[in-house]
């Protein structure tokens, strides 16, 4: 059985002392790689009303990346941006519809997803360990900077305005959002469904569902590696970044979550930093962290706080 | 006639189903019996534990062709109750639970083009679902459904495997599965890609039904052959040969799949199916999932993870 308050938890992760000086050198070795970005339009998924372009990047360890960058045909400038990331094993958003709501919109594939794991492909389930045991290699490192590098390349585009990106997921989606808006400064807004990522080794004990089921799968096999994997997940749980962030957030989660259970997700919003930040938890949901109904509430959130303008249907 | 939508496709009149819709199955199972299935069955230390040992499973189907599936087997006396999981639209199909793996053999079927199966063919999504959509010979589905019978065809040849009790859980491709494979005793199904598509795609702009109204923006001189390759992949038209037990999941009324929508396919079924309307709750969806099968093979209580209990 879980515990009976799952809001009074806690966690067990530690911050390592070198924690910033460890992210710090990787991006200090990302910002010398140029983005490189190339927009080649999609007829194929083009619309009357939204124009979708294959968008490819180059990041960490000269991993070429892909996404789907759609645009409002009839468009104001400038236009707010919304980033979409991916679950850990759902296919990267193509997000047509919600261009025609007046957002450039972006949609990620970090490494390892499809078209972007040519040259970096631990598969599912194995990114979650892949490396784990060394936090120089852990495949989540070049992961994370993958999924920064979308900010930087939307705040360079001219028919962004850079002062209103927003950002949104959920599961590793939700992850890859916190990491986001504690990262870029330029994230103005952000929405995190239940999170993933965040308190790993509380995870582990609370849940057998995977993905996390595969840290434990592979503490069973190699079980005097724990100290290791302990060490490597606290330089990568989101529970060590989100301190940073300052922009207005909205957290949901479901309290009957197997896969990310609810004892994170209250954690993990406790520690973000931003003044302006809500939570949603939903009884009698699990992972899909009632995201059928909150879906509205976290549009009209991004309305509110990114001011779309309407487009030309 | 046709009607206009606002995302400028047109609809279609609902499809009968082909002339030859029989015989278009008939061949694609004759070719696959036609194939040995060739098991291979590799031991997966990493996935295995006290309560399930687990395989890498690498089968046989038309082309010919090699898919993958993850197998687990429970730990103790046999024979048990098998999942075969076709999983949903995607390049990722999980493992069976750690609570399904006490009690069920589980198949998580990786089909052609899902990673694991991505040689030579790997799928792209979006993609997929319009591969060689013009020809119902060449559509990339033909193939597909001939690898979720091979599925079958492996769990009801293992001895562990009570062959009374093999029950297919998914999308659309479960309920072809049990209707192309009489002995499967029990599916759970959600329709979610082939159900009367002509005339339901062009209502949404949601991916992955999105990809049939790309493909006849792209290709409107292929689309009306788009339209009659689908009939032979419409549940409707395959649900008469079900005999499983079935429980079928609609959506709720505002959803493309509702219950209203749906109807035509429960009374297509030769014995009605139960329908169970989604809860929209992972949790709430789950437990009935895990509740209906183990009522269907005589567990009582399903195993629930901690935050279902």
């Amino acid at each position: 059985m879980p515990p009976s308050n799952p809001a009074a938890y806690g966690t067990a992760v530690t911050k390592p002392h070198d924690f910033d000086a460890f992210w710090a050198d990787i991006l200090a070795q990302a910002a010398t790689i140029p983005l490189n970005a190339t927009f080649t339009p999609a007829p194929m998924r083009s619309t009357p009303q939204v124009e979708v372009f294959e968008v490819h990047y180059d990041s960490l360890d000269g991993v070429r990346i892909a996404g789907w960058y759609c645009l409002p045909r009839h468009r104001p400038a400038p236009l707010p941006a919304m980033v979409f990331y991916p679950g850990y094993i759902s296919e990267p958003t193509l997000p047509k519809a919600y261009a025609q709501r007046g957002y450039a919109c972006f949609g990620v594939a970090p490494r390892g997803k499809l078209r972007s794991n040519g040259q970096y492909n631990p598969g599912y389930p194995g990114l979650l360990t892949h490396n784990i045991t060394d936090r120089f290699t852990y495949g989540y490192r070049g992961f994370y900077v993958d999924a920064w590098r979308v900010i930087d390349i939307l705040a360079n585009r001219p028919e962004v305005d850079a002062t209103r990106i927003g950002v949104q997921g959920g599961s590793q989606g939700g992850a890859l959002t916190l990491l986001a808006a504690a990262m870029c400064p330029q994230v103005a807004a952000g929405s995190a469904g239940a999170p993933y990522l965040a308190g790993m080794i509380d995870a582990i004990q609370l849940t057998h569902s995977y993905p996390y089921e595969e840290i434990n799968e592979y503490l069973h096999l190699h079980p005097q590696a724990r100290d290791a994997v302990t060490e490597t997940l606290a330089y990568y749980d989101v529970h060590n970044f989100v301190d940073r962030i300052r922009c207005p957030m909205i957290v949901n989660i479901g309290l009957n979550d197997d896969v990310c259970p609810p004892e994170t997700g209250y954690a993990v919003f406790e520690r973000i930093g931003s003044a302006d930040k809500q939570l949603y938890a939903y009884a009698g949901h699990g992972h899909d962290s009632n995201s059928y109904v909150h879906g509205a509430i976290v549009n009209r959130f991004f309305d509110e706080r990114l001011a779309p303008q309407p487009v030309a249907a | 006639m046709t009607t206009t939508t606002t995302s400028g496709t047109t609809t279609s009149p609902a499809q009968t189903a082909p002339a030859d819709f029989a015989e278009y199955w008939a061949a694609a199972m004759d070719e696959l019996a036609a194939l040995p299935i060739a098991a291979e069955l590799t031991y997966n230390a990493l996935r295995s534990n006290e309560q399930a040992t687990v395989y890498d499973l690498r089968l046989t189907s038309i082309g010919p062709y090699r898919i993958f599936a993850f197998l687990s087997i429970p730990t103790g006396s046999g024979p048990f109750p098998a999942l075969v999981q076709t999983g949903g639209y995607g390049s990722v199909v999980h493992l069976g639970s750690f609570e399904e793996k006490q009690r069920y053999v589980t198949l998580a079927l990786r089909h052609r083009g899902r990673r694991l199966a991505d040689q030579p063919f790997a799928a792209a999504y979006p993609g997929l679902l319009t591969t060689g959509i013009a020809d119902p010979m060449t559509y990339i589905y033909r193939g597909i459904v001939a690898d979720c019978c091979r599925a079958v065809d492996f769990v009801l040849s293992r001895a562990e495997v009570a062959a009374d009790k093999v029950a297919v859980v998914g999308d659309d491709l479960a309920l072809l599965t049990a209707a192309l494979r009489p002995q499967v005793d029990a599916l759970y199904t959600t329709p979610a890609l082939f159900y009367d598509a002509a005339q339901i795609a062009p209502r949404t702009s949601a991916y992955p039904l999105e990809e049939f109204n790309d493909f006849a923006r792209a290709e409107p001189d292929q689309a009306a052959a788009m339209g009659q390759t689908l009939a032979y992949f419409n549940p409707r038209f395959h649900a008469p040969q079900v005999q499983a037990e079935t429980m079928l999941v609609t959506g709720s009324a505002p959803d493309l799949f509702s219950p209203a929508v749906l109807a035509p396919l429960v009374a297509a079924f030769p014995k009605p199916p139960t329908t169970y309307e989604t809860a929209h709750s992972s949790y709430k969806d789950g437990v009935n999932q895990a509740t209906w099968l183990a009522n269907r093979y005589g567990f009582g209580a399903p195993i629930l993870p901690p935050h279902w209990q």
